[in-house]
């Protein structure tokens, strides 16, 4: 057992390069091959020289009991210890040299064959063939010696260049040159005694027992009795002992088959003693006993695992109990493989002390030696076996006849075992690097720890060996076998005791597997040794493995991968947010209707209490005025009345609108009432003073302000027939001072005749004066210093000035709008002729303008076009514009424009009617201009007199048409003024030209020359005036400058006028017609203006009033008769 | 190294699943929360093994409109007519979130962990404030989440993607 149990010191420091190397694997795993094999080779120099130079240290420690404790400081002085160990070395060889020599000499060649068999990890094989050949054939196995020192010497060679930098090494190693050559006599002893150290611990107990046997015959038997005590705690408690031998085996023979894999094997296990050494040794080296209960606890532990291993063993690196386990076993092994070493050390310390204790501390120098003196070993090798083969001791023979039994029998049962540890090795040999270097790892450890195992059952039994040793270090041999037995009992105890322990630590320990896992994660993935199936839950374990398994799996992923991956913290993704309803949402939720929303809600917020009336209201009526134009703007009655409640519901602007045209038919009725009674008292009631009249009455123009002033113009209004413009000149004495020097329009209503119902006054004087269009609000006039004068009739009193005359007030009123100065760049620069409203035809046929209230409305659009002719022959046409709002203030840029008022003229286009006339009319100097119409039919056209008898024929716009001039029948051009033209109001394509040789011409629009012309008609006397008659289309009548008025019927007479009458006393300066073209019942009259300044109104008779049946046809008809 | 190196596939997320917190303003209204997990699975049926892809390809990545749309289909159609009612809510819960699941499975999001947490409460006028923290890697990973409120509950279901490296 023991032979089997035992492990090379090859093997040993073997496990510690292999873990270490591990180690350095595992700090970079893709490492060149070079730089591993670098590695390694220091590795194991230094493992080597490490181990041994402990080894040495450890003797000196055990010479000296006490500072074993601090051996860990000691390794930092090792050097200095080594050459004292050397030194002591070479002593302690001298000293035992004899003794060695005679105890080795004492061992059977065969037994020594043996052992190196089983040492000699490849050779063995061969050796075991040739066992019985070699034995003469020296030679041949000091070459396969040899070999097997090439092969376990390669670094001693390699380290040879290392000890040249370590000094003290190669001190050492000089010493031990001089000791070996001192020593050549011994080598022999040396060789067999290093070999020996390689070889297991049951060779060193067989050395021992021969050593024993020699020297105490009793120890032979207690060696017997400890072996078999041992196998049967091995058949009892540990059957997986066998196992662990077998892995040994096992191992050999796949080293044996895999060079490679031995190889890297012996590499890697170099690492491992260094380690150990450093790292785990002093820990638990300080509680020696307590470690060993440990190491046995945890030894079973790992024979367990080591059967769930074999199971599933290509899974070992991931299992974590197991890294737990390896962790503890790492350590152990560490500590182990010292302690083994010391132990074995001890033991052949032992050895020593009764052989001569050199040859262990030489083991450590062996490879050295060998490296050094390979020629020599070889010579000794040689010679050793021939001097130690006839030296066989028959207890060794026993010995070994009794070991090889063992070994077969453990060989047998774990033959299986060994084949597949082997094949499976190879497999993972194939597989990738580190997995198989994980796994060899593996199952050194394992063999390692079964090793240790056995070491420290050893250690145990060497403790107190130690301890005896310590006690008497040089003592007699006869006392061991009694110790030894005492041992033996000690250890029986020792073990049944831990095999309690097991069930009680088991679950502790494994608990502390997983504490320790983290810190080894994945440094070392290993299993344990054997196992025993005494404390094993299985399905447990199992699971545990598998979960730790896959944990470890993931785990390592997750670190790989996350090395790729950023984890982070997303925000805070809100998935709901419902806010709490408020107390209104709850009740209309619970108890309103779907789809309904409450909108009001009875509260007592707006109860609140009110003050109110409840006493009878004192009322008083009141009246007031406005705006207040007397000194009696308000006053009352005390009488409340229904009626009076009534009227002021009534529309303030309806009844304006009522009284203004109420008020003008009262005033109407009043002054016929007067007039009716100042006739009736008065004689002086005129009868009609024209033959074609039958009444006469006269506007009232015996006004202080009118007094002395002559009539130059009358005007009807073309839409109010009723409204006349009257112009006054200055008066001939001066009435009024104030309106000397101002011309007087007056605007009579002449159904009013009592009084003007506008006066206008004007400082220039007034050439010609007209109505506005469309109504009689407007009222504009030309002046001799050239300006176009414009009034609005509507304008408030307040903006004039009033002035009392003769007790009564009147309203003076100043043109709104004058362009007098304004706009000097178009105004006219000589007397204006004639000023014309260019209407539309619309208000040509418009009914007559009697409506008042028509008349009131019409006026709201006040927009117009209006023509100014003057001598020079420039024809201006304006805009009338009236402004939407009035400013009293004044207006900064319509400089011409009263202040408040709201009429004012826009200049629009200059016509030079001079352009129409051809060029030879020219050539005399431009005519002068005096009187101009428009068509009534088409504004468009205008017909003007000139001073040379012709009607000038214009267009304001578009071509011009023929006939451009309308000339006289006979001498067309004659320095004859064109007095006045008028239009035919039936038909309206005839025009009759009154001119100042007293010839009348009746033209028509189409023909230049005229239709009929009289000639003679007032006997040569100036026509100054022609009027169509309103009613009848054949009648016209002329004044002439004598103050004649020619009545002319045409549908009577064509060549003279029916009537002529002559009003020489108060001479006539200008008539104008009264009557309606539209209502030809009505009345119908001549306006008179007299020189004395009155004003008549003649009534026609129905004879000349009243139309004919067809009467325009017939003159139709007697004018073309005519032609 | 070999290709076993990267034996099992890893959910980095272990820990990363989703942390929701529900609260609920005092009241006495109740909230059945249930969240069903998924495997990644690689294809239907059939579960993910290791590759060395760590990206989604982008037609497998978990979508969220698409899920949403599934999501908002399964609520509407089990839900719509419902109300509170405390002994069924809590099954109501369970078969919604598998619902959820089936559909989501069978959008085909590759190598996608789901989680799928349905939360239903009653409305009672509370307020209710629920919000998601994940630690997670935001490139691959993804969640969609619908809400449902009629008169008597409110249901938040919440999908949510953890890719499978």
């Amino acid at each position: 057992m023991r032979s089997s149990k035992g492990k090379t010191k090859d093997d040993t420091w073997k496990s510690e390069e292999l873990l270490k190397h591990i180690k350095a694997a595992q700090g970079d795993h893709t490492d060149d091959n070079d730089k591993k094999s670098r590695e390694k080779k220091r590795h194991k120099d230094e493992a080597s020289t490490g181990s041994s130079d402990s080894r040495e240290h450890r003797h000196r420690e055990r010479e000296r009991d006490k500072e074993r404790e601090r051996e860990r400081d000691k390794d930092r002085v090792r050097n200095k210890g080594k050459e004292r160990d050397g030194d002591r070395h070479k002593e302690r060889e001298h000293e035992k040299v004899p003794k060695k020599v005679k105890s080795e000499e004492r061992d059977k060649e065969k037994k020594q064959e043996k052992e190196r068999e089983k040492h000699k990890n490849r050779d063995r094989d061969k050796e075991k063939d040739r066992e019985g050949e070699l034995d003469c054939s020296a030679d041949q196995r000091a070459r396969n010696k040899d070999k097997e020192r090439n092969s376990n010497t390669e670094r001693p060679t390699n380290r040879g260049h290392e000890s040249e930098r370590h000094r003290d090494k190669d001190k050492e190693r000089d010493k031990k040159k001089e000791r070996d050559k001192l020593q050549e006599k011994a080598k022999e002893k040396d060789e067999i005694g290093d070999q020996r150290s390689k070889h297991r611990q049951r060779k060193d107990k067989v050395s021992n027992c021969a050593s024993e046997n020699l020297d105490l015959p009793k120890d032979d038997k207690n060696e017997e009795k400890e072996r078999k005590h041992r196998e049967r705690k091995d058949k009892e408690g540990r059957s997986t002992e066998n196992s662990e031998e077998s892995k040994e085996k096992k191992r050999r023979s796949s080293e044996v088959k895999d060079e490679d894999h031995d190889r890297r094997y012996k590499e890697r296990k170099e690492h491992g003693p260094r380690d150990g050494h450093r790292e785990k040794r002093p820990k638990e080296r300080k509680e020696p006993g307590q470690e060993g209960r440990v190491e046995e606890t945890e030894k079973k532990r790992r024979e367990r695992k080591d059967k769930e291993s074999k199971e599933d063993e290509k899974k070992h690196r991931y299992k974590d109990i197991k890294v737990g386990a390896l962790e503890l076993t790492d350590r152990e092994q560490g500590h182990r493989e010292k302690k083994g070493r010391e132990k074995k050390e001890d033991r052949e310390r032992k050895h020593k002390v009764k052989k001569g204790k050199e040859e262990k501390e030489r083991q450590g120098d062996y490879n050295e030696e060998q490296s050094g003196k390979k020629k020599k070993e070889r010579r000794s090798v040689q010679e050793v076996p021939n001097e130690r083969r006839p030296k066989g001791s028959t207890v060794e023979q026993v010995a070994c006849q009794e070991k090889p039994t063992e070994s077969l029998s453990e060989e047998s049962t774990s033959g299986l075992q060994s084949t597949w540890r082997s094949s499976w090795i190879g497999l993972n040999d194939d597989d990738a690097l580190v997995e198989g270097e994980e796994i060899a790892m593996d199952s050194q450890s394992t063999i390692e720890s079964s090793n240790y195992e056995d070491d420290f059952e050893d250690y145990e039994d060497d403790f107190e060996d130690d301890e005896c040793e310590d006690e008497e270090v040089e003592q007699e041999k006869e006392e061991m076998p009694a110790r030894q037995r005492a041992e033996i009992e000690e250890i029986k105890k020792a073990i049944s005791a831990e095999n309690e322990q097991i069930r009680a630590t088991q679950t502790r320990s494994n608990r502390k597997t997983y504490e320790e896992e983290p810190k080894r994660d994945f440094e070392i993935s290993q299993t344990s040794g054997p196992s025993r199936g005494t404390f094993i839950d299985f399905v447990a374990a199992k699971q545990r493995e598998i979960s730790s398994k896959v944990a470890s799996k993931q785990k390592k992923r997750s670190v790989e991968l996350l090395r790729l991956i950023d984890l982070d913290f997303s925000v805070t993704f809100s998935m709901l947010d419902l806010p709490p309803l408020n107390e209104y949402d709850v009740y209309i939720k619970n108890f309103g209707r779907t789809n309904t929303k409450q909108a009001f809600v009875q509260c007592n917020e707006d109860n609140v209490d009110r003050e109110s009336q409840t006493d009878e209201l004192d009322t008083v009526e009141k009246w007031t005025q406005h705006p207040g134009e007397g000194s009696l703007v308000c006053g009352g009655v005390n009488v409340s009345d229904a009626s009076s409640s009534v009227a002021t519901n009534v529309d303030s602007r309806r009844l304006t609108n009522f009284l203004k045209s109420a008020c003008q038919v009262i005033a109407v009725l009043l002054e016929e009432d007067q007039a009716e009674y100042q006739a009736s008292q008065n004689i002086q009631s005129k009868t009609a003073s024209l033959s074609v009249s039958d009444g006469c009455s006269q506007l009232n123009t015996n006004l202080p302000f009118l007094h002395g002033r002559k009539v130059l113009c009358l005007r009807f209004s073309q839409v109010q027939r009723q409204t006349l413009l009257s112009v006054h000149s200055l008066p001939k004495e001066p009435g009024v001072a104030q309106l000397a020097s101002n011309y007087i329009i007056c605007v009579w209503n002449i159904w009013e005749p009592s009084a003007p119902q506008k006066v206008l006054v004007c400082e220039s004087e007034v050439q010609c004066c007209c109505f506005g269009p469309g109504n009689a609000i407007s009222v504009f006039a030309g002046t001799v210093d050239g300006s176009v004068i414009a009034w609005d009739l509507r304008e408030h009193s307040i903006i004039h000035y009033s002035l009392q005359i003769g007790g009564q007030e009147w309203i003076l009123r100043n043109p709104t709008f004058s362009t007098d100065g304004v706009l000097a760049a178009v105004n006219h620069s000589c007397a204006v002729k004639a000023v014309d409203p260019v209407s539309s035809a619309y208000f040509d046929n418009h009914g007559a303008g009697l409506s008042l209230l028509a008349s009131q409305e019409g006026s709201s659009g006040l927009s117009f076009q209006l023509a100014s002719l003057d001598e020079s022959g420039l024809l201006n046409l304006w805009v009338v514009v009236e402004l939407q709002k009035a400013d009293l203030a004044g207006s900064l840029t319509d400089l011409g424009l009263i202040p408040g008022g709201k009429i004012k003229l826009i200049h629009s286009s200059s016509i030079n009617v001079n352009s129409f006339f051809p060029r030879n009319l020219m050539q005399l100097g431009p005519p002068q201009t005096l009187s101009i119409r428009f068509l009534p039919s088409d504004p468009n056209h205008f017909f003007i007199g000139t001073d040379i008898g012709l009607v000038s024929h214009g267009t304001r716009h578009g071509l011009q048409t023929a006939p451009k001039l309308y000339k006289p029948q006979m001498n067309s051009v004659r320095p004859v003024q064109v007095t006045c033209i008028d239009f035919c109001h039936f038909g309206k394509t005839m025009f009759l030209v009154g001119c100042s040789d007293g010839t009348i011409r009746l033209h028509s629009v189409a023909t230049d020359h005229p239709i009929l012309q009289w000639n003679e008609s007032t006997q040569g006397r100036p026509i100054q005036t022609v009027l169509w008659a309103l009613t009848r289309p054949g009648m016209f009548f002329v004044l002439d400058e004598s103050s004649h008025i020619y009545v002319w019927d045409l549908l009577q007479n064509d060549s003279k006028p029916v009537a002529e009458e002559s009003l020489q006393l108060d001479r006539i300066t200008t008539i104008a017609i009264l009557g309606d073209p539209e209502k030809p019942s009505a009345s119908s009259g001549l306006m008179l203006a007299k020189q004395s300044g009155a004003i008549e109104i003649q009534y026609l008779k129905k004879q000349w009033s009243e139309p004919h049946l067809n009467e325009l046809e017939t003159l139709h008809y007697i004018l073309q008769k005519t032609i | 190294m070999s290709a076993d190196k990267l034996m099992g596939g890893t959910n980095l997320r272990a820990r990363v699943y989703p942390r929701t917190q529900c609260r609920v303003t005092p009241g006495g209204a109740e909230v059945r929360r249930v969240a069903v997990v998924t495997e990644p699975v690689a294809k239907v049926g059939k579960m993910a093994e290791n590759t060395y892809n760590i990206r989604p390809a982008f037609q497998h990545r978990f979508k969220t409109e698409i899920v949403k749309g599934k999501i908002n289909n399964v609520l509407k159609e089990e839900l719509s007519n419902k109300s509170y009612d405390p002994e069924e809510i809590p099954n109501m819960t369970r078969k919604i979130a598998e619902a959820i699941k089936t559909e989501v499975k069978e959008c085909a999001f590759e190598r996608y962990k789901l989680v799928v947490q349905v939360v239903i409460g009653e409305q009672r006028g509370e307020g209710v404030k629920m919000a998601a923290r994940c630690f997670w890697d935001a490139d691959t990973d993804n969640f969609a989440q619908e809400v449902y409120v009629n008169d008597s509950l409110f249901c938040v279901a919440a999908a949510f993607g953890c890719y499978y490296y």
